[in-house]
């Protein structure tokens, strides 16, 4: 409630018109200071969007509804002034890449809201040349942006509300649809932006590790309501009530959680990052190097038993392939996926990965080499066939939606390779049943997730020889990514093959048991998840941030215990260092 | 992106006139183009396009477009050849006044697409924009909604690409060599594009208004297109062609 606050929320509550009933805002009162760096994390609709529309003004000036309480920013109320008024205020970034831009090059991007502001001509060159300055992306200045990657897109469009000077940016999951190294850099950038000119940031974001490196504080919203605010130390010291609520916590962070639920160490802060967890276990086992158990700890993490004799369901043989209208290519893929596998391809954007999966599933044809899915050529078999045996998971479940109600959506893929329409209903209303989905609504009525696990449901219902997973988590709450991924995995236990292209190296570390590292359109590491994670070499030659666990584990092997050595679950870790503090 | 449509980067008279003034060149030819009656005059003024595109370097693309028009142009061909009867009869309902009144209309298609494209392919479309706004003092909101129009087109395709890939990995068979059945497959696609239109128009609209959309006046443009001398000899050259077009 302090008077220096730039944006004040005095108990403001929303619903959407036509949802009386449910509150997306629930009685939330909040003041955020200029120059604090705040995150927003929250299961799905916690309200999240909600709470970025009322701080940028949409809400009441866009989208409908009843609004209690009053907004203050910058001391005004944002009923009483226009929604143009609160913009010289705020800017806002949103999700949806594509649907902020006006204008189809970079400079006229940014010119479009130094023009309408009535920015004087004279000085308007000058701001033009700092706001693409302060995001790094001087030299894209004259591109077209349909040509620029996901990355420059949204570094284009923070810079289009720098230019504005705004004193608050509100950031409404600018990540959402960016590898990790993207993601970095349009942190690093607002970090900046922050530290140097002051500008107050919210950002709301699904990536906690993230998050608890750049936020001087977070809140965490659930059901509209304000369920904790605090610094990431306070917050995530919460690890199992935001557990609860469907909300991670960054890996680190559960293993000083968990060393504190076992009794190891009394009460304290949770470590935020790898070297303050590798400092506190090594603190406490530090003093007993040579104590270290001789346990076999091989059993951990050991491959999911394969029959021997088993061949493979899916095998790439030497494939290239290159696009012809960018030069674009993949050289000299090999490799093979089990029945019952689940295989992880990581590596930046433009590696090659989504080149992989469309030559696995037959919407691109090998140039070179051979692709055999179930025994098939896909040089020779059409895709609409293969689909009897591949299912593909896309990012984007939107793209496969075409039914008007849930059950015939997901009976659609069967009808379609010939199954009789009533058995086809049947097998779909019994998947449905089991992921507790409602059969009659129209799938565009559902909620982002909701929608993923109807495309998800569509996919089990086929019962394929080969699941592809293409960012089979993105856009998804904690919560939804594991049912998600556990359905998965059930599928890999009765036969499946998965292949699972994917950003989220925490997901690919906890479900798959083999990684292929891709890097400018060639396979450059294979091998089970701890060996591939581990190999710094290999990491640094994808460009990809090995997950925390793995981090901490190597560098605990490294300076403290080689029992640390290849471990990727929190659970391990936490077992290995209490045996090696009782051992004592 | 090679879309075909998209502006091509160059310094010649063409690039560098007003873009009014190159709007005002495509009507004159597109006018003549319908008052012309006569096959050296039809064919004269395509010509003339042409030598126009390969003058900014952009033939290649004019003549990529070609393959769009010409499949449309042979289907107003055969319709004419049916609705008009008269003179001799060649071959079965094919009558000297149905080519020759069908052969004019598929010219004159040609002559009225072509034009249009080739000023598309040489100005930049916040420029098209800007200047009408300034010149012929068009209103602002509904050049914006022009050129967002043209600017979705290349993203609505990549869209349908996208949602066509996700359709056929189920199993829809868009690779049938029939093309009846697909463009049965293609029906059910209007759902979900249309969802993420509706969805894209909106979050435009927003993310202009809090841009100032609405703060903008015919002022408000950074750069100004002022009529040169090159520009008025260029409404003097659009004079002539309509002229020729009513004399010949």
């Amino acid at each position: 409630m302090a008077p220096s606050s730039i944006i004040q929320l005095n108990d403001v509550s929303f619903a959407y018109a036509g949802e009386k009933d449910a509150l997306a805002l629930d009685h939330i009162s909040l003041g955020i200071a200029p120059g604090e760096f705040v995150g927003v994390l929250g299961p799905s609709g916690a309200g999240k969007s909600t709470l970025a529309a009322v701080l940028s003004g949409a809400i009441p000036h866009h989208f409908h509804g009843s609004f209690f309480g009053a907004a203050l920013v910058d001391g005004q109320d944002t009923c009483d002034v226009t929604l143009t008024d609160v913009s010289r205020v705020v800017g806002s970034v949103n999700q949806d890449i594509d649907a902020q831009m006006v204008a189809s090059v970079v400079e006229d991007e940014l010119l479009f809201g130094l023009e309408n502001f009535g920015v004087p001509h004279n000085e308007i060159e000058a701001r033009l040349a700092a706001a693409l300055d302060a995001v790094g992306i001087p030299e894209l200045r004259e591109r077209e942006i349909a040509t620029l990657s996901g990355g420059q897109k949204q570094k284009v469009a923070i810079a289009a509300m720098l230019a504005l000077r705004p004193r608050v940016l509100v950031l409404d999951e600018p990540t959402a649809a960016l590898d990790p190294a993207s993601t970095k850099m349009v942190f690093d950038t607002l970090r900046n932006l922050n530290a140097r000119e002051g500008i107050t940031v919210v950002v709301i974001e699904q990536k906690v590790a993230t998050l608890s490196e750049y936020c001087d504080r977070i809140l965490v919203l659930n059901k509209g309501r304000l369920a904790f605010d605090g610094t990431p130390r306070e917050v995530f010291s919460h690890g199992a009530k935001l557990r609860e609520l469907g909300v991670d916590s960054p890996r680190v962070a559960r293993v000083s959680n968990s060393l504190v639920q076992h009794g190891v160490i009394g009460p304290c802060e949770p470590c935020l990052t790898v070297s303050e967890t590798k400092r506190l276990v090594a603190g406490l086992v530090g003093t007993h190097p040579n104590a270290v158990a001789e346990k076999n700890r091989a059993t951990a993490g050991a491959p999911r038993p394969r029959a021997a004799q088993s061949s493979p369901m899916v095998s790439f043989r030497s494939v290239g392939f290159t696009y012809r209208s960018t030069g674009a290519a993949v050289r000299d893929l090999t490799f093979d996926v089990f029945p019952g596998e689940i295989v992880g391809v990581v590596g930046q954007n433009g590696a090659g990965k989504t080149t992989l999966t469309k030559l696995l599933n037959g919407l691109l044809r090998p140039e070179s080499g051979e692709v055999r899915v179930a025994g098939l050529d896909t040089r020779e078999t059409p895709t609409s066939r293969l689909a009897a045996h591949v299912s593909t998971l896309f990012q984007n479940p939107d793209r496969q939606i075409c039914k008007d109600t849930v059950l015939d959506e997901v009976a659609f893929g069967l009808e379609l390779t010939g199954v009789d329409p009533r058995e086809a209903r049947h097998r779909a209303g019994s998947v449905i049943e089991r992921f507790g989905l409602p059969a009659g609504e129209a799938p565009f009525s559902l909620s982002r997730g909701q929608r993923q696990m109807v495309a998800l449901a569509s996919v089990v219902v086929m019962e394929p020889e080969v699941i592809l997973l293409d960012e089979p988590t993105s856009g998804l709450d904690y919560r939804e990514c594991m049912t998600v991924m556990e359905t998965v995995r059930e599928m890999a236990a009765r036969g499946c093959a998965v292949v699972m292209v994917c950003h989220d190296m925490e997901v690919v570390s906890d479900f798959a048991e083999r990684v292929i590292v891709m890097a400018r359109g060639e396979i450059v590491g294979r091998g089970s998840t701890s060996e591939v994670f581990s190999d710094a070499e290999v990491m640094r030659r994808a460009n990809v941030e090995p997950p925390q666990i793995v981090a901490l584990s190597s560098a605990l092997a490294a300076d403290v215990s080689p029992a640390f050595a290849g471990i990727t679950q929190v659970s391990e870790i936490v077992d290995l260092v209490e045996e090696m503090v009782r051992r004592d | 992106m090679t879309n075909v449509i998209d502006y091509v980067p160059g310094n010649t008279l063409l690039h560098r006139l007003n873009p009014v003034a190159k709007l005002a060149l495509a009507a004159a030819l597109i006018v003549a183009t319908f008052l012309a009656d006569t096959y050296a005059l039809l064919f004269g003024l395509l010509a003339l396009t042409f030598a126009l595109g390969a003058y900014a370097g952009v033939v290649g693309r004019l003549v990529r477009l070609l393959k769009v028009l010409v499949p449309l142009g042979v289907v107003m061909l055969v319709l004419q050849l049916v609705f008009v009867q008269g003179g001799q009869v060649l071959w079965g309902f094919v009558t000297t006044e149905g080519l020759v009144s069908g052969s004019k209309v598929c010219l004159r298609l040609l002559g009225v697409a072509l034009p249009l494209l080739l000023v598309l392919m040489v100005t930049k479309l916040t420029d098209l924009a800007n200047a009408c706004v300034e010149v012929l003092h068009v209103p602002y909101r509904y050049a914006f909604t022009f050129t967002t129009a043209l600017r979705f087109v290349p993203v609505f395709s990549q869209e349908m690409n996208a949602i066509m890939e996700a359709q056929t990995a189920r199993g829809v068979e868009y690779d049938t060599k029939n093309p009846f059945r697909k463009m049965q497959l293609m029906l059910p696609l209007c759902v979900p594009l249309l969802v993420s239109s509706v969805g894209r128009t909106d979050a435009i609209a927003l993310a202009a208004e809090q841009r100032g959309f609405y703060l903008r006046t015919r002022e408000s443009s950074y750069r100004r297109y002022p009529f040169a001398a090159r520009d008025w000899a260029a409404l003097v050259c659009c004079v002539a062609l309509i002229a020729l077009g009513v004399v010949a």
